[in-house]
């Protein structure tokens, strides 16, 4: 199928109340095709709402919403184009892990050859390979996840929603996981994820910060980042650190005296050669700015 | 063992009495369900009858007996001019009984498919008789009791059939309603709505799919009525079984609907004595319509039980062919299209 050229999901104006509370509160965002996109945010922030919206599964108050170039009201159209994993886990536990796989491959008309690779792949990458015949319901909660992303993953969907998906997952496997996310965003897929972990944000290559039914903020983790006025920091040990940091200073850098050592907060990488040009430290240490913190200073400010 | 505390009991008593506060469907159903029960068995068992559709052929002699009957409230009179027209109407359906009175006897032609109406149509022929008798002591009728279907039917035999309606009605109900609300809590319903699956698929789906426990359920209920309990098959067994299906597939699809309702199993639980039990009381078997007042009647028909016994008992017990219970049939076809569209259009309401 021909990659179209509109983003995967368009937002405009996108609002959503449910009684007296608005959930979805002006909600503009653009997700481009073929980039993993992380939805981040605190609980009650409208994750999963928008979510829902983008699949329809409730109605918008107000808002344009398009979904691979079609509008929402259409989305039932590309609905075997679309991969969708709830908080629920949306598995049977009384079939076994093959066979909720064969369920689904039945929903979206895989059968015969092609349904046996895809369900012995996908088994695989979710090592679920030895447990085939087990029940689901005699499954770890780790494993029962597992099982359900891959579930979600047997019809090859352009764009897949998956809403807290890595929850209970070993580390091993989560970056089992996420390389393959990466691996379907280079194949032109796009991956949009939930979570309220900002190590899982960081990994993707798009993040929206949401707060109150708005975005916050948005961009690459580093665009972000510098939205927040956060860059990497350098920590120089210096013999006389007074004088260097007045030098720094009046240079126009942002440096800070704490115990005899001048932290230097830069805007790029490429500054350290800068700071480098005017002092002589006796050892540097470097370190990188979190996301976590941006979002902090950027919740300040809204 | 420790002694129970009685703080503890209040904590849990509390909570219990929050949690149903903040559930008032519950509160509705604890509170009516019982009055609205209590009312229909009150009624259906209080014994008046009315609208007993009796034919009177009245060949003379006695008077005080035809114009006793015809008081009675119990009895809709049509005058018929010879018994074999009685015995016509009797066969098809469109009398209850009938009392052919002659000089020297009075013949009462009784439906034997409802015991209870036969008993009432023999109890009034006994009270006008001796009646007369007390007047008039020149002629004593002799009475004689014929059943147009030609033998002494059990109470079972008369029942038979509808139970067998009842247990293909209430177990294909429950299990749609609640394997449907497990749907929903499972969280597959909704990625049922994500998918290719249209909404009419997911519910025929899932009626398909049960129908094979329903045909199961229904085979095997047919033989235990049979051969168990002796009950007669005059007609087609498959003609049964047909009707058996039709009315479980109705069941299914009532139940998928009634479990939009439902948040719990618990819930799903106490919609059995709303949709089961008036169905039991009102649909003539245990009690016969005819002894429901006339304000219940629309209920029970609009009940497709009081079709699926009426029509299992044709077949079963009268040996009719599908044909003869056409409106039957009709009005079970037509049940479960209504509540087929019903429940495909509340899945709708899922998006909301």
């Amino acid at each position: 199928m021909a990659v179209g050229a509109g983003p995967a999901v368009s937002a405009r104006g996108v609002t959503k109340s449910f009684g007296q509370l608005r959930v979805l509160d002006g909600l503009d965002v653009n997700i481009p095709r073929g980039v993993t996109y992380c939805l981040l945010g605190p609980n009650g922030s409208g994750k999963t709402t928008f979510i829902r919206a983008i699949v329809r599964l409730l109605r918008l108050d107000a808002g344009e919403l398009r979904v691979l170039d079609q509008p929402v009201s259409r989305v039932e159209e590309i609905y075997s184009r679309i991969g969708y994993m709830t908080q629920h886990k949306a598995l049977y536990p009384d079939l076994t892990a093959e066979e909720n796989m064969e369920f689904y491959s039945g929903l979206y008309g895989i059968k015969g050859q092609d349904r046996e690779v895809r369900i012995e792949e996908l088994l695989r990458m979710v090592d679920l390979s030895e447990h085939r015949k087990r029940l689901a319901g005699a499954l770890s909660g780790g494993m029962y996840q597992r099982l359900s992303l891959a579930c979600t993953l047997i019809h090859q969907p352009e764009l897949l929603l998956l809403d807290e998906p890595t929850v209970g997952i070993d580390p091993r496997l989560r970056k089992t996981f996420w390389e393959y996310f990466q691996s379907m965003a280079e194949a032109g897929k796009t991956v949009i994820i939930t979570t309220h972990l900002m190590d899982e944000a960081e990994r993707c290559q798009m993040v929206g910060y949401m707060r109150a039914g708005r975005m916050a903020a948005q961009g690459s983790p580093e665009e972000i980042l510098n939205q927040a006025g956060l860059g990497p920091r350098l920590r120089l040990w210096l013999a006389q650190p007074e004088d260097d940091a007045i030098l720094l200073q009046s240079l126009g850098f942002e440096a800070e005296i704490d115990g005899g050592v001048v932290t230097v907060t830069l805007k790029s990488h490429a500054q350290i050669k800068d700071v480098l040009a005017q002092i002589s430290p006796q050892d540097i240490r470097l370190s990188e700015p979190r996301l976590e913190e941006a979002f902090l200073r950027l919740s300040e400010g809204a | 063992m420790k002694r129970p505390k009685p703080e503890r009991v209040g904590v849990v008593a509390l909570r219990v009495v929050r949690q149903l506060k903040r559930d008032r469907r519950t509160i509705a159903l604890i509170l009516f369900a019982p009055v609205v029960l209590m009312i229909l068995f009150g009624y259906a068992l209080s014994g008046e009858m009315t609208g007993v559709k009796l034919g009177l052929v009245d060949d003379g002699g006695h008077d005080q007996l035809r114009n006793y009957i015809a008081s009675l409230n119990d009895f809709d009179i049509l005058y018929l001019g010879s018994q074999s027209d009685a015995e016509k109407l009797i066969s098809e359906g469109r009398l209850d009984g009938a009392v052919v009175i002659q000089p020297e006897e009075v013949r009462v032609l009784l439906d034997s498919s409802s015991l209870q109406i036969a008993e009432r149509v023999m109890a009034a022929v006994q009270t006008g008789v001796s009646r007369e008798v007390s007047i008039r002591t020149d002629s004593y009728p002799s009475i004689i009791t014929r059943y147009i279907f030609g033998y002494d039917l059990e109470m079972i035999d008369t029942i038979g059939p509808a139970i067998l309606g009842l247990v293909a009605f209430f177990f294909a109900f429950i299990i749609a309603a609640i394997s449907f609300l497990r749907e929903r809590t499972l969280g597959t319903l909704e990625k049922f709505m994500v998918s290719p699956l249209s909404r009419v698929e997911i519910v025929s789906g899932y009626i398909m799919g049960f129908s094979l426990v329903a045909i199961i359920q229904s085979a095997t209920t047919l033989l235990i009525v049979i051969y168990l309990f002796g009950v007669p098959m005059k007609g087609s067994p498959l003609d049964a079984f047909a009707i058996i299906l039709l009315l479980g597939a109705g069941a299914l699809a009532l139940g998928s609907f009634v479990s939009n309702f439902a948040r719990s199993e618990f819930q799903v639980v106490q919609f059995i004595p709303i949709v089961i039990i008036p169905q039991i009381v009102l649909c003539g078997v245990f009690w016969p319509v005819q002894s429901v007042p006339g304000f219940l009647r629309p209920i029970s028909n609009i009940l497709p039980l009081t079709y699926a016994s009426d029509a299992l008992r044709a077949i079963m017990l009268k040996g009719a062919s599908l044909y003869q219970i056409l409106p039957d049939l009709i009005f079970l076809g037509s049940f479960f299209m209504l509540m087929f569209i019903a429940a495909t259009l509340m899945l709708k309401r899922e998006v909301g």
